[in-house]
């Protein structure tokens, strides 16, 4: 990091490629499976990276990073209440029309394998939870790593990542039972 | 259009029940939730194609700082290796040395030569006593800049130490005092002065001490003072010992080499001083 703050095209070049996918898939299951907005967003992230001046060449450099993308994905979801609505909406009416007994199994086996119902899940999940289940599940964070990025304490990334699961397994439950 | 998916990190399934014992699940509590946590892996997020990478790159691109011209020189002169990394330090050493100095150098040395060919003086070794100390004055000057000129912090973080710098600059200012030492014998010998040799060290050996007085005087002193006070000292000790009957002592034949070695031995010691005493020439706020 030190290095690109020198302008070092190289070691950007390295940085970008290294945590591009990663931080693209964090991105795109925070906002809901939104493509050219998780894209969006993650240049607006590499953006503040070269922007900012707080960087601590002493700490971690993911959780910072991981720490300024999930900042710009709740500022856009401050700033976009409507589509957040929108969304939410339209996560429910997912799972509404999956668990719909007229649903046939087929259907239920192809969404399954699109991911919509896992998808629906996690949008109906409150912001703070989905953040650490996202983090935990997906990007394969350790519990520190996760209190580093949201500077909360490790108690408290441990009560949203138990809240968090089972509001999950209660959501997607219903369709479990119903695929078995 | 389809785009490529990311991996599911956990490749072997316990490792979901280790991440919710390591959360403080019970064991019920994990069979329960594992079902759920296993089904995360059914939602697949993009993976970014390598071109899509180039174009992020490119876009940020304009955003990344601009090295400084000092940092570009620093690591141009890392790429360079063995011999090129020492002829780059010389010529980057060489060029702090204006052209004012080797014209003023030379143009000393040839006054000193044209008033020993044209034996107007008598005593023709006391102008070379005397002239060519004065090119160590110039080159300590010129060489090893005072901290006021805010350069020695820039210095002291690139990447040939101060003590190389020093060597080098040295190296430099000498080696061109004795390229005119010998220019200055072989004006001497081919206009058929007798005494070459000695009229020769007469005015090496002098440089040499100065030269060395000047260095050392400079680790305490500023570099104008330092210089300054070397070479007042040296033109003392010359007044001195051709007015009074010091003459015989002080600048005896037999003792000729002894200023040149005196000279190079305080060049050692202040060479070997300027590593440790280095943080007192930083400037101060």
């Amino acid at each position: 990091m030190a290095a690109v703050m020198a302008g070092d095209q190289v070691a950007f070049a390295a940085l970008v490629t290294r945590h591009h996918g990663p931080l693209l898939g964090y991105l795109y299951r925070l906002v809901g499976g939104d493509r050219q907005l998780s894209e969006d967003l993650v240049q607006e992230a590499l953006l503040h990276v070269l922007r900012q001046r707080t960087y601590q060449a002493d700490r971690p450099f993911k959780p910072w990073l991981y720490m300024i993308a999930t900042n710009l994905a709740r500022d856009y979801f401050k700033s976009a209440e409507v589509r957040q609505c929108w969304q939410r909406g339209d996560a429910e009416e997912t799972l509404l029309h999956l668990y719909d007994s007229a649903a046939g199994p087929e259907e239920r086996a192809l969404a399954a394998e699109q991911g919509n119902e896992v998808r629906a899940a996690l949008a109906q999940l409150r912001e703070e939870y989905r953040v650490v289940v996202v983090l935990r599940f997906y990007q394969g964070f350790s519990l520190q790593e996760i209190a580093e990025t949201l500077h909360i304490p490790l108690g408290t990334v441990k009560s949203r990542l138990s809240v968090g699961v089972h509001c999950l397994r209660s959501a997607l439950a219903p369709v479990q039972k119903g695929v078995d | 259009m389809p785009h490529p998916q990311s991996s599911w990190p956990f490749e072997r399934p316990e490792q979901l029940a280790d991440l919710l014992r390591e959360q403080g699940a019970t064991p019920e509590e994990r069979a329960d939730l594992l079902p759920a946590l296993r089904r995360l892996s059914e939602w697949q997020a993009p993976q970014p194609e390598p071109a899509d990478t180039r174009r992020l790159l490119a876009r940020l691109a304009t955003e990344l700082p601009a090295p400084s011209p000092v940092r570009q020189a620093i690591r141009e002169h890392q790429q360079r290796t063995g011999i090129f990394w020492l002829l780059a330090t010389a010529r980057a050493q060489v060029s702090l040395f204006g052209p004012a100095f080797w014209l003023v150098s030379a143009l000393v040395t040839l006054v000193g030569a044209v008033v020993v060919l044209s034996k107007v003086l008598p005593d023709q070794e006391l102008v070379l006593r005397a002239s060519g100390p004065l090119l160590a004055y110039l080159g300590t000057i010129v060489a090893f800049r005072g901290p006021g000129l805010r350069v020695l912090e820039l210095e002291l973080v690139c990447l040939p130490s101060p003590l190389q710098l020093a060597l080098a600059r040295l190296v430099i200012v000498l080696g061109y005092d004795v390229g005119l030492g010998l220019a200055l014998s072989l004006a001497l010998w081919a206009s058929g002065t007798g005494q070459v040799l000695a009229l020769t060290l007469a005015w090496l050996m002098p440089l040499l001490l100065v030269a060395g007085l000047a260095l050392l005087l400079s680790l305490r002193l500023s570099v104008q003072a330092a210089a300054s006070l070397a070479y007042g000292s040296w033109l003392a000790v010359l007044a001195i010992g051709t007015t009074s009957n010091l003459q015989t002592f002080l600048l005896a034949p037999a003792l000729s080499v002894l200023p040149g070695c005196i000279g190079l031995a305080l060049l050692v010691i202040a060479l070997l001083r300027l590593q440790t005493g280095m943080h007192r020439l930083l400037p101060h706020p």
